[in-house]
């Protein structure tokens, strides 16, 4: 029954048809904007997630509770006892796809009359190759291959300051965790090319047995990173096994990428308000826009809503129509806004431009706009939302006047 | 005796401008019975449209009364009021009144769509209605593209379609020339014997004004005559009367 109504609206619609494309157009482009961004964004958080979770090495950190909260300098005493133990319980859990050690240590490493400080990781060099970006880095050489062998890795930055090459012959000092000094002479197996400079500058890598026997803290670890089935919940496997390693009477605290991830968290932040304030801006131009078309709308048929009152159309259907309008060129103008999102897309898709890496990153990727249907739901949602506010004084206006001195309205 | 349609009792209406007061209607007190033919005469400026617009319950009296088939218009509400004029009245008005996206046929309807009949009803009466006001086979054409008087010939079956019981015309003709503006009142004569519907409308045109049965002359507000002119039953006919309603050319 409500169909000539709707049927009015849309020939109303059309009354002024470049002024209706003109306004259309304002809407088409707002769920345009919408869904790209969101789209956009969507495929940013994603590769921001990937980059963070290999710049750990896995999404789950395991370390000893006492270590917990604490610097790296003062963590450095607090070993989990046995790794081994952890990483075996740790991976009965069905989405873990491996646990890997990391031992952190620093010291000097020299190479003639030439030293410079260091930030050293002794980590399993297949695990690491399989589970973070560092093989990536290599600039220079090959990465780290025997799990024996005392070899290393430095940052472009550190090795220039030793003046160190691949091949080259380095000593590396520590000292232990008790408080003794420990070396040993290590060829350099590659040089990475680390994008972060102030860790270029100290970077140095080694498998883990040999770091263990420099730092005297052999089957010890700083952390256990566990490497999780893609899709899996990293909070809910962390409290998971944190859980069952506590039965096993090995307490750890496990600490998900996301927890670590400050600079994530900031970026989404960011991100998300940048969104939320471009959205305020987008609903202000449409709202603007539309309440000013309808508001000319509503006046140049002065006379006409008058004669609609006078012969008994109730004021609330008089509104209804101006409403109807607003809900039409939202409908239409999200119906049309969809599918040139999902040109545009394809278009963007296929077009094959790289993208910069993301911050930490050492890769660009190509532009890829991610489907979100909750994206194009959204716009719909906000375009009509947004529409009806607009049309609300407009068709409030028309309901409200006086059918005699709008009949005399010229 | 049944109880007239309408009786106003020393209606007034007083517009005010500031610290001005302009009088529209002054004490108006007459009655329209069923099925009347009558006419409101006066100048420009003499208080018909403020007349009409208070029988027609756009407007409110300053004082006096209204009552509507015997009952105390001022006790109703805004949404009774509303029913009552598309239930009961119907309105012709002297020009740009019809919806200009809507064709005629669509116009008449939209007075049955403000009642919610079903589709099926509303477009064959007002088809129907456009064949009782002459315009059968233009029932597709918008407004825009019919003449002066077809289009009020419309406007007259929008109010007719409804059956009401008055229709109210404040100046049907003043915006046609002065042989559409007969034509026009043959329709109404013919619709009034036809349909027994009372019209009630208004005019400063001599020629307009002396085909109906009963004129009310206004001045500044004041009815100063009401006189049946002619017997009941008979109404004087332009001569020669008109068969066809097509007048003129969409302009
Ligand atoms: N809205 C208004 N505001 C002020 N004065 C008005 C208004 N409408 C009508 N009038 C005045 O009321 C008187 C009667 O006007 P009106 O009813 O329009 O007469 P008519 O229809 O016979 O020309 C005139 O003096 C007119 O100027
Ligand atoms: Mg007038």
């Amino acid at each position: 029954m409500s169909g000539r109504w709707w049927k009015l609206a849309a020939r109303n619609l059309g009354r002024h048809r470049r002024r209706t494309v003109l306004t259309g157009s304002i809407v088409v482009i707002g769920f345009i904007a919408t869904t790209m961004t969101a789209g956009f964004v969507s495929q940013t958080f994603t590769g921001l997630r990937d980059v963070t979770v290999k710049g750990l090495g896995g999404e789950i950190r395991l370390v000893d509770p006492r270590a917990a909260g604490k610097t790296d300098d003062e963590a450095a005493a607090f070993l989990l006892e046995s790794w081994e133990a952890v990483a075996r319980g740790a991976a009965k859990d069905p989405a873990v796809v491996q646990a890997m050690p990391r031992l952190s240590f620093f010291g000097l490493v020299v190479k003639g009359d030439r030293s410079a400080g260091y930030l050293g990781t002794g980590t399993d060099p297949a695990m690491e190759q399989r589970a973070s970006s560092l093989v990536e880095a290599v600039g220079e050489g090959k990465f780290l291959a025997d799990p024996e062998a005392d070899e290393v890795m430095l940052g472009t930055g550190l090795s220039k300051a030793i003046g160190a090459k691949a091949g080259d012959l380095v000593t590396v000092m520590t000292t232990t965790p008790d408080g003794a000094l420990n070396a040993v002479d290590a060829p350099v197996a590659a040089i990475l090319r680390y994008p972060i400079k102030e860790l270029d500058d100290r970077l140095l890598y080694m498998p883990y047995r040999p770091a263990s026997r420099l730092l005297k803290a052999e089957g010890k670890a700083s952390s256990v990173v566990l490497l999780l089935k893609p899709g899996a919940d990293a909070a809910e496997v962390a409290g998971r096994i944190a859980e069952s390693l506590k039965r096993d009477g090995r307490p750890v605290v496990a600490r998900t990428w996301l927890e670590t991830a400050t600079f994530y968290r900031q970026v989404k932040l960011l991100y998300v308000s940048i969104f939320f304030f471009m959205g305020l801006i987008l609903a202000t131009v449409v709202i603007l826009a539309t309440a000013n078309t309808m508001t000319m709308s509503v006046f140049e048929r002065t006379r006409e809503i008058g004669t609609l009152l006078a012969i008994g159309m109730e004021r609330g259907a008089v509104r209804a129509l101006f409403l109807r309008e607003g809900m039409l060129m939202a409908l239409g103008g999200s119906v049309l806004g969809a599918i040139l999102s999902l040109l545009l897309r394809a278009a963007l898709n296929a077009s094959g431009i790289e993208l910069p890496p993301p911050p930490g990153g050492t890769h660009g990727a190509p532009l890829h706009v991610d489907f979100i249907p909750l994206a194009y739901l959204a716009g719909f949602v906000m375009m009509t939302s947004t529409l009806l506010l607009a049309s609300w004084w407009p068709a409030r206006r028309a309901a409200r006047l006086d059918p005699v001195e709008a009949i005399a309205h010229v | 005796m049944t109880e007239p349609l309408l009786s106003a009792e020393r209606l007034t209406r007083v517009y005010r401008l500031g610290e001005e007061a302009v009088v529209g209607v002054q004490e108006a007190t007459f009655s329209v019975e069923a099925g009347e033919f009558a006419v409101l005469a006066g100048p420009s400026g003499s208080g018909k449209t403020t007349l009409l617009n208070l029988l027609g319950l756009l407007d409110t009296p300053d004082s006096g009364r209204l009552l509507f088939e015997g009952r105390d218009a001022s006790s109703l509400d805004e949404t009774s009021r509303a029913r009552l004029r598309r239930e009961k009245l119907g309105f012709v008005f002297q020009a740009h009144q019809l919806i200009p996206v809507l064709s005629a046929e669509e116009n008449v309807a939209f007075a049955l769509w403000l009642r919610e009949l079903p589709e099926q009803q509303c477009r064959s009466r007002a088809r129907q209605a456009l064949r009782d006001v002459g315009l059968e086979g233009l029932e597709s054409r918008r407004p825009g593209a019919l003449s002066g008087g077809q289009r009020q010939r419309v406007a007259v079956a929008r109010a007719l379609v409804g059956e009401p019981a008055l229709i109210l015309a404040d100046e049907p003709t003043a915006s046609l020339d002065s042989a559409t503006s007969e034509r026009l009142l043959d329709l109404f004569v013919e619709l009034h014997r036809s349909r027994r519907v009372a019209f009630l409308f208004s005019s400063h045109d001599p020629r307009i004004i002396g085909r109906a049965r009963r004129r009310i002359d206004l001045i500044d507000g004041r009815i100063v005559s009401d006189v049946t002119v002619s017997p009941a039953g008979t109404i004087p006919t332009a001569a020669p009367p008109s068969g066809s309603g097509r007048e003129g050319t969409p302009s």
